[in-house]
């Protein structure tokens, strides 16, 4: 009998470090000098570098400013290496003369007024350097340099030495302005700039009195006219854009109401002063658009906010094991760094665009393609990111870093995304239409009982159409779920779409599947094994390196595996077979390796067994300990929702769960009989939450109203989940839960504002009393109201979300 | 109601001035970034250099 034991993971320290000096983080390793104490020899450096060149004012506007340097030491020096080709330096300076460039960087650590001033000073550390910008909310850097004298690439290096880590993979040219909101500025202008000079006209018709002049009501009738066009045709043109387009896609109706708002001022203005009945309402018409982009303008910022911090903070929770001077460590995908060598096994996906080091690989590349015919790559020759691995375990060597941008969209791929019906969609799906419908028609009836007094009843009609804009609905929804969403991504619990977050607050049962989810094999594991030959041993531990299920990663340990592997064939929840070094080899559950390997193994027997050859079989047992705080995480999930234990595993850990799960345990359940076990419960009106690794539940996972996998030491980007939860987080699995209850309970109290606003807006409409241009300073308003309420209340409690 | 007219085409050149000067600083990128010049200003700057030093 042999045992091996991987190490556990150290606990925290329990006493509080000290904060560093230069970033704030706690030190865990202090680093105590007469300046003060850092977290880490990076920090230290930085703070050093400063310090050298006079500029310890960078620690005075704000405390402890800087940037964690911890994982400096395991960047590659030679990651900027790609900037020395022309072709790829290109995308990061415009501008080129040899005497003065511009180089644009996006840093995403950019974060406080102390790294505008410090990068500010970047002239002063190196020559070659002139004026330097940065754009604290696109976190970017401009910098003028002199190509003649520094190249770009020592340019990113230098300031990648402040701590500011350039980003080569941005998607977009960090040059590029986003031209959407440039537009949105000039039709602000120009519909303010008719606003002004439509109401210098209308006054005088106004503060007469009485009629005008007949002469100078026609001048400034049809000056009026001239101004609100451009208005109609540029300004306006978007509402009209997405009125028209609803009505084509019968999809979203908001934009409609306001569109016909405005065709109807407009009409009428023309009709009544073309048949000289008066001056129309052309002033209401540009004031009513001017104050609509002004809102749409806030919303658009608000937005923005919003996907920075996605963008830039919250990354894929998945790691792969890289091979480093002979050992090889899992490795978290945002610290892979181009020269990487990647051991990728099969079912797991291909972080990074590679080159292929093995002769030859299978890959499957329905994430980019949607085909899923595999396809064969030959040594030496590309591997792009996306493609899933087939067969055997491959090494590549990474090209290019991560793009955390890229994988999120092959995890959106149409493909995999199949429509779950998300709670969000149908409601304003339903809500708008009868929302639609029922402004018009009030509408209407407003116009139809003012009727006689034909200004009057235009007014109305207007004002209604206008003020009943659902902002709740349209607003509160998408800033709350995104900064949800953005909140728990940097919490280590990524979900796909921000409307998972409404679904996940609406769950009210748990399936969790137990190994690789409430058990982990990067965790405490013992392994016992009887039966075995030490050579044979190995065997068995080269092949259950090619698996990711948690059982055989931890068989095969962290250790290095020797030999050839070919043939693998993976049994989902059953086992494994493939050759090793020309030896045949089964690994797996007992009735799996009895007809595998044709040997009458005891039937009912709950260990894993393995035949090397035709040598007499071996049993393996494998104890996973759960993970830390999961017991007490269940136990106070099980207070609030019905949990349940859909285990694939053999039942002889059933007493350590029962106390947890009561009755709620099921084991030795197929992936299908999972997904039947959830549609079971779904039938009786729960909404399940599935917890699973992805492994042997994927079908569960799509098939539950929320599906999260959970991840650790794997690359597999399960495409039919809703979320990965980084599997050390997943012990927050109840704060999660409790702060994705918190935005529906906002978006609640925002909907109760907006009817109350629109309840007393509508009243006051169609007594006559709001007149459209009042509405349509009244509706931004609203709309700030509820955007503060909503982005507000969201980050407070994400406050005390578990960091 | 020859002055009014003369004052109308004055006031809306005028008015038209300031909507191309608005037209311009959007297309020169002045509304691009609205967070970063009021913290600028904060800064006790020491000297700041238009262009790089030549070779």
């Amino acid at each position: 009998m042999r045992a091996a034991t991987a190490s556990p993971i150290p606990p925290s320290s329990p006493s509080a470090p000290a904060a560093c000096r230069h970033c704030g983080d706690p030190c865990r390793t202090p680093i105590v000098t007469e300046d003060g104490t850092f977290c880490c020899t990076g920090c230290e450096a930085v703070f050093r570098i400063l310090a050298a060149h006079d500029l310890g004012a960078f620690y005075a506007c704000e405390i402890a400013p800087g940037v964690s340097q911890a994982d400096a030491g395991t960047r590659d020096g030679g990651r900027f290496a790609l900037l020395d080709d022309p072709a790829v330096a290109a995308r990061f300076v415009h501008g080129a003369g040899q005497r003065d460039a511009i180089a644009t960087f996006v840093l995403p650590a950019l974060h406080c007024a102390s790294c505008v001033w410090l990068l500010e000073q970047l002239y002063r550390f190196g020559s070659g350097i002139g004026r330097s910008e940065v754009d604290l909310l696109q976190r970017t850097l401009r910098v003028h340099f002199s190509p003649a004298v520094i190249s770009v690439r020592a340019l990113a290096e230098r300031i990648a030495a402040l701590g500011y880590e350039p980003l080569l993979d941005a998607e977009r040219p960090a040059a590029e302005i986003p031209q959407s909101r440039r537009d949105l500025y000039l039709k602000i202008g120009v519909a303010g700039f008719a606003f002004g000079n439509v109401m210098l006209f209308s006054i005088p018709q106004y503060a007469n009195g009485g009629p005008l002049d007949p002469e100078f009501q026609r001048l400034f009738n049809t000056l009026n006219l001239l101004f609100a066009v451009p208005v109609l045709v540029y300004s306006a043109a978007d509402y009209f854009r997405g009125a028209w387009n609803a009505i084509r896609g019968r999809t979203m109706v908001l934009d409609v109401p306001i569109a016909l708002g405005l065709v109807a001022l407009f009409g009428r203005s023309v009709v009544d002063i073309a048949g000289g009945r008066g001056e129309g309402f052309l002033d209401s018409f540009a004031g009513l658009v001017f104050f609509l982009l002004i809102g749409r303008l806030f919303q658009q910022k608000a937005f923005e906010a919003i996907a920075f911090d996605r963008t830039m903070r919250s990354f894929f929770p998945l790691s792969v094991r890289v091979e480093r001077n002979g050992t090889s460590e899992m490795t978290a995908l945002e610290a892979l760094r181009p020269g990487d060598v990647m051991a990728l096994r099969p079912h797991e996906v291909v972080p990074a665009d590679a080159t292929l080091l093995d002769d030859r690989a299978d890959l499957d590349y329905a994430f980019v393609t949607g085909e899923s015919a595999p396809q064969e790559v030959r040594g030496g020759a590309a591997v792009a990111a996306g493609g899933r691995v087939i067969g055997r375990t491959l090494r590549a060597a990474v090209i290019r870093p991560v793009s955390h941008s890229r994988l999120a969209a092959l995890w959106n791929h149409p493909v995999f995304a199949r429509p779950k019906a998300r709670w969000l969609t149908t409601v304003t799906a339903r809500f708008g239409w009868w929302f639609t419908a029922g402004a018009v028609l009030l509408a209407v009836a407003g116009a139809l009982a003012w009727w006689p007094d034909v200004a009057m009843a235009l007014q109305v009609a207007t004002a209604v159409l206008i003020i009943a804009c659902p902002c709740a609905l349209t607003l509160a929804a998408p800033i709350a779920l995104g900064t949800a969403m953005g909140r728990l991504g940097t919490r280590g619990c990524y979900l796909k779409h921000p409307a998972v977050v409404l679904d996940l607050g609406r769950i009210n049962a748990i399936a969790f599947d137990k190994t690789g989810t409430l058990t982990s094999a990067s965790g405490d594991v013992q392994v016992r094994t009887a039966g075995l030959t030490a050579e044979d041993w190995c065997k068995v531990q080269r092949l259950a390196g090619e698996s990711v299920h948690p059982i055989s990663r931890a068989i095969s340990g962290r250790g290095e595996l020797v030999g050839q592997v070919s043939d693998v064939r993976e049994a989902p929840g059953c086992g494994l077979t493939g050759c090793v070094d020309g030896t045949r080899v089964v690994i797996g559950r007992a009735s799996f390796v009895a007809t595998e390997a044709a040997r009458l193994l005891p039937a009912g027997d709950d260990r894993t067994w393995a035949v090397v050859g035709d040598r007499a079989p071996g049993w393996i047992s494998v104890e996973i300990e759960a993970r830390p705080g999961i017991t007490d995480a269940i136990r106070r999930l099980a207070s609030r929702y019905r949990v349940w234990l859909l285990s694939g595993d053999a039942a002889h850990e059933r007493s350590r769960w029962e106390r947890l799960f009561g009755r709620q345990l099921r084991f030795r359940l197929s992936p299908e009989a999972k997904l039947a076990a959830l549609s079971e419960h779904q039938a009786a009106a729960t909404r399940v939450l599935m917890v699973g690794d992805g492994l042997n539940d994927a079908a569960a996972l799509a098939g539950a109203d929320v599906g999260l996998a959970v991840s650790d030491d794997t690359a597999c980007l399960v495409p039919a989940c809703d979320g990965v939860v980084r599997g050390e987080r997943l012990q927050y699995l109840p704060e999660f839960l409790g702060y994705a209850r918190l935005a529906r309970r906002v978006i609640a109290l925002c909907f109760v504002v907006s009817i109350v606003y629109n309840v007393l807006g509508l009243g006051l409409a169609l007594a006559g009393r709001l007149t459209p241009l009042a509405t349509a300073i009244l509706m931004p308003l609203s709309s700030m109201t509820v955007i503060g309420l909503a982005a507000g209340l969201m980050r407070r409690a994400a406050r005390e979300l578990p960091a | 109601m020859s002055v009014i007219v003369l004052l109308i085409v004055a006031g809306g050149l005028v008015a038209a001035g300031f909507l191309g000067a608005f037209v311009w600083a959007v297309k020169t990128g002045q509304y691009d970034d609205t967070v970063t010049p009021p913290l600028r200003i904060l800064f006790d700057d020491t000297r700041r250099p238009g262009r790089p030093p030549q070779p």
